[in-house]
């Protein structure tokens, strides 16, 4: 908000009715209504970790204390493993969608994206049942002979590992998938014109020019991954508690006020720190995927010969040392027939399509079983289940108060972060990046971080527990994905329509009203359904805010998921997934147009 | 054997004099014959390569001219390797190349879109195909260093591909393309991108680069004054197949039949009647009775035909002279070099004329009466 007025009085000859038109404006209300819920709150968090005998104090105890130290070390040990499995996996995925045409094309990207829409909980659970021990997993392995009983493949760091591997590997094919369909499909055309062979095109043109999708997707992972309590929670054994894990623990004791706080800062200054240095390589736009914003005073193209030698002396170590490494495993490689490259693509990215769409397969079927627990494959059919949950008045209390809080966070998230995407996509102010940064940054901030600095806000004003608190809650995640999409949708929009329609007689209201609304109404519309979506799976800031009298959908599994792993909880899944198959069958059309323009 | 080739320190030398067909007797010719034979690609029903045949003689500068859609691209394709045959076979110097990927045919290409690798400087890309070829470091340098020094580039070594103009982002996909002096350049509309007044001295360019190098050069482009001004011969497509092949004077002269007379060249096409035929002489009679020669190739002797006028090779005066035909004006253009007159014939048929500017002829007004004609040479009868 500085920069706003620092903007007008850089311009004081304009007249006070033309600075109310300034479309910086519609900034205002997003940037208040963060400011006072998600930036306050973390500023106290600060304050209070900082509240002890010295400021340091508790941080010296957090580093002390030998539990979480290694917590610690352990969670930047799962998150690198993690990152790295979903590049190593996510990578031939990518390609796999990009070389696929048609039919195969949407099938295989849908089992990518459709995983991403449904609740890491439910995707956890399916994991759970998978791998339980009447899962389908342990009845395979039996069946084959290879063993004599059950065994435990939950509660250690493997099935951590692939749990979170499997939950986050959309957000990498996706990350690498853009920077993969964005190259001139020229540019292995031309490789191979020029001798190059499928390893070495893949390995001097693919890879090279794919490394910032490759960056920007293993550091979207690393930084989710840090926060991580849901999956190593529920499939973790007491070895793998990660650091969120040991937050939400000290919660629970009142006396650890300060060291609770100090815990949470250090996860988050961890974060920052990581995002830091990663904007400062990749450029801040990998957080939400964009492409750079048009900044006034930045020109896009300058030949400054400094900056440009700079260049190409990174690019020239890169190379040196992409050929005294590469090419010998390349001339190795080149010895295998032709086919190899696209086996192993075919091969890595079927396996991952298969770890995103079995579990939640496994759990649809599971939801019709008619036994009184957890096996598969169900020895017979019933609708008992859903039977229970449709009477059972705590799920169905659970479901309408999820529901309620869903679509007025989503309402709050659409009005607010709609009109803050149209602020920075029109108005010239400068430190758009900046701007866009506070907008978006919720994603990055570890929820448990986030919801132990809203508890204190909520006692204070006595929103714990009630609707509108938890909403409004919801509401700070739901503004970066609001913005994003409606950015997105805002720049796709051809100002000489508006120009047009200007020049013809139209009002700037009517401009709005009959070109600029309907060009946006899809990504509004879009927009709104993720919103939705993300208040509705949402658990962790849920986990903190909420009271013993408000329960809801996600509060309900959670509870169910730790204590009596049944069938019920299939159900909500099966439900869930419906939802979001519904909501995306429901909004093909409507997003489809939106590509078209 | 590729180092053997005298180029170095030649310049590309003189403007273009290529006077179509001919070809310099003191140029090395290092390129292959290609010999397409009845070549098929399909795509789903639509048929984009239709039973194509097409004999490319070593060192040929040859273009395959047609709108898009008719099938150029994709025989190219073919040929580069990026496309499998649905039927027939490509011939390289006599062999098969269809089960040849294609990093291992040895061609050069030039892209519409440049496809400079974005990673790489200038000298990077250039050296790219010799990297691949696995040729030792020194010789590669120097290979380089000549092939930027032909294109005029060597400047520009250290730069970054996007941090140039277009016209020299293309002029590197070219060195790119030749530095392995390879013995077929396939060319895929390099010029399109370009505007007018670059086209035309890269064309020279290219054309001059044809001649020192002797690599086969196939050239696809929709610019029909592109390939008259570049090519030893054309083959113009229409529809996934090759209606003609010829030398570009024959193409512009004597077209098969009507597609090709208007796609190359802007035409007059007169339907008339055939009075008779004598030898390569045709007489034949218009819908206004005028009686006129032509020259013929055509298999017709009695009946209707189409016959070619080009607009240049009509005469236009005030007064009567002996065989024209009185036109009306409905449209007088001055276009500099030239006036460009539309015109009604007493039949109702448009002519379009084309008189070069002069001091005194004057522009006429709409409704004047003009007296055009024209020799049996300058009538062509299609088949």
């Amino acid at each position: 908000m500085s920069t706003v007025t620092a903007d007008w009085s850089a311009a004081p000859a304009t007249p006070w009715r033309e600075r109310l038109k300034n479309p910086a404006w519609l900034l205002v209300p997003a940037a208040g209504f963060l400011a006072f819920i998600y930036l306050l709150p973390l500023f106290d968090l600060v304050r209070i970790a900082m509240s002890g005998a010295t400021p340091w104090v508790y941080f010296e105890r957090v580093f002390a204390v030998p539990l979480y130290w290694d917590a610690l070390v352990r969670t930047m040990q799962i998150s690198f493993t993690v990152a790295f499995l979903c590049l190593l996996f996510g990578y031939p995925t990518a390609l796999l969608i990009h070389r696929s045409r048609g039919i195969t094309q949407m099938l295989i990207a849908t089992a990518i994206i459709l995983p991403y829409f449904i609740a890491i909980l439910i995707r956890t659970y399916a994991w759970m049942v998978l791998l339980g021990r009447n899962g389908p997993i342990n009845k395979f392995l039996q069946w084959l002979g290879i063993l004599s009983e059950p065994a435990q493949l939950l509660f250690n760091r493997g099935s951590v590992l692939l749990g979170m591997t499997a939950v986050l590997l959309p957000l990498m094919v996706l990350s690498i998938y853009s920077s993969v369909s964005r190259l001139d499909p020229g540019l292995t055309r031309a490789a191979q014109a020029s001798g190059a062979g499928p390893i070495a095109t893949f390995w001097r043109v693919l890879l090279p020019l794919t490394a910032p999708g490759m960056g920007a997707g293993f550091l979207l992972v690393f930084v989710t991954a840090l926060g991580f309590f849901i999956t190593p929670t529920l499939l973790g054994g007491p070895g793998d508690m990660m650091f969120a894990m040991h937050i939400t623990q000290q919660a629970d004791f009142v006396s650890s006020e300060g060291f609770l706080q100090a815990l949470a800062v250090v996860l988050l200054a961890i974060t920052l720190v990581v995002v830091a240095v990663a904007g400062r390589f990749l450029g801040f736009e990998f957080i939400w995927g964009g492409g750079k914003l048009n900044e006034t005073h930045a020109k896009p193209q300058t030949d400054d010969t400094a900056t440009s030698t700079t260049v190409t002396e990174r690019r020239t170590i890169g190379m040196t040392i992409a050929d005294t490494i590469g090419w010998p495993i390349l001339r190795l490689l080149s010895a295998l027939p032709g086919w190899t490259g696209t086996l192993t693509v075919r091969l890595m990215g079927g396996f991952v399509i298969a770890t995103l769409i079995v579990p939640i397969i496994v759990v649809m079927i599971i939801s019709f079983s008619k036994a009184s627990f957890l096996t598969f494959p169900p020895p017979g059919w019933s609708f008992r289940w859903y039977e229970k949950f449709l009477t059972d008045s705590q799920w169905i209390s659970a479901f309408t108060s999820s529901l309620t809080i869903a679509v007025i966070s989503s309402a709050m998230a659409v009005t607010l972060g709609g009109l803050a995407a149209m602020g920075i996509v029109r108005s010239r102010i400068k430190g758009k990046t900046i701007l866009m940064l506070l907008l978006v940054s919720p994603v990055i901030v570890p929820p448990v971080v986030l919801g132990l600095s809203l508890y204190s806000l909520f006692l204070q004003f006595d929103l714990v527990g009630t609707i509108g608190g938890l909403a409004a809650a919801h509401a700070i995640g739901g503004i970066p994905i609001v913005v994003v999409i409606v950015a997105a949708a805002l720049q796709g929009v051809d100002p000489k329509l508006e120009q047009a329609a200007s020049v013809h007689g139209a009002s700037p209201i009517t401009v709005f009203r009959t070109v600029t609304l309907p060009a946006i109404a899809p990504g509004l519309a879009a927009a709104a359904f993720f919103a939705f979506l993300h208040s509705f799976d949402e658990l962790v800031l849920s986990l903190f805010l909420s009271s013993a009298n408000l329960q809801t959908l996600p509060l309900r599994l959670w509870a169910d998921v730790n204590y009596q792993l049944n069938p019920v909880l299939a159900v909500v899944s099966t439900l869930e997934v419906l939802l979001v198959v519904g909501g995306i069958i429901l909004a093909r059309p409507v997003l489809a147009r939106s590509r078209a323009a | 054997m590729v180092q053997n080739v005298a180029w170095r320190g030649e310049r590309p030398g003189g403007s273009t004099t290529h006077a179509g067909g001919t070809s310099n007797q003191s140029r090395t010719v290092i390129g292959s014959s290609i010999a397409i034979n009845e070549v098929v690609k399909r795509y789903g029903s639509f048929v984009a390569a239709d039973h194509i045949s097409l004999d490319v003689q070593p060192g040929e500068f040859i273009t395959l001219l047609g709108p898009s859609g008719s099938g150029k691209t994709t025989l190219l394709n073919l040929v580069a390797g990026f496309q499998k045959l649905d039927g027939g076979a490509i011939l390289v110097d006599g062999q098969p190349i269809h089960n040849v990927p294609t990093h291992k045919r040895g061609f050069g290409m030039v892209f519409q879109s440049y496809a400079l690798f974005p990673n790489m400087t200038v000298t990077q890309n250039v050296a790219f195909p010799l990297r691949m070829a696995g040729v030792d470091r020194e010789t590669a340098d120097r290979r380089v260093a000549e092939t930027l020094e032909i294109m005029r580039l060597s400047e520009h070594a250290q730069k970054n591909p996007n941090q140039m103009s277009g016209g020299q982002q293309q002029r590197v996909a070219i060195a790119r393309s030749i530095v392995m002096r390879p013995k077929v350049v396939l060319m895929d509309e390099p010029l399109s991108a370009l505007d007018r007044r670059l086209r035309e001295s890269i064309q020279i360019e290219i054309r001059d680069l044809h001649q020192t190098l002797g690599s086969t050069i196939l050239f696809v482009t929709h610019d029909q004054g592109e390939a008259l001004t570049m090519s030893d011969r054309i083959a113009v497509m229409d529809a996934g197949k090759i209606v003609q092949v010829g030398d570009p004077v024959e193409i512009y002269r004597h077209p098969n039949n009507s597609f090709v007379a208007g796609f190359v060249g802007e035409s007059n096409l007169i339907d008339a009647e055939i009075v008779q035929k004598r030898g390569s002489t045709m007489t034949l009679k218009n819908r206004a009775g005028f009686v006129f020669n032509a020259e013929s190739r055509a298999a017709i002797d009695v009946g209707r035909a189409t016959v070619l006028v080009r607009p240049e090779r009509i005469a236009i005066s005030n007064e009567p002279t002996q065989n024209s035909i009185p036109v009306t004006v409905t449209s007088a253009l001055f276009l500099g070099e030239i006036l460009r007159i539309e015109a009604q014939m007493e039949g109702g048929e448009t002519l379009l004329i084309r008189a070069g500017d002069s001091a005194t002829r004057h522009l006429p007004d709409v409704g004047d009466v003009l007296h055009a004609s024209w020799g049996a040479e300058d009538c062509w009868v299609l088949q």
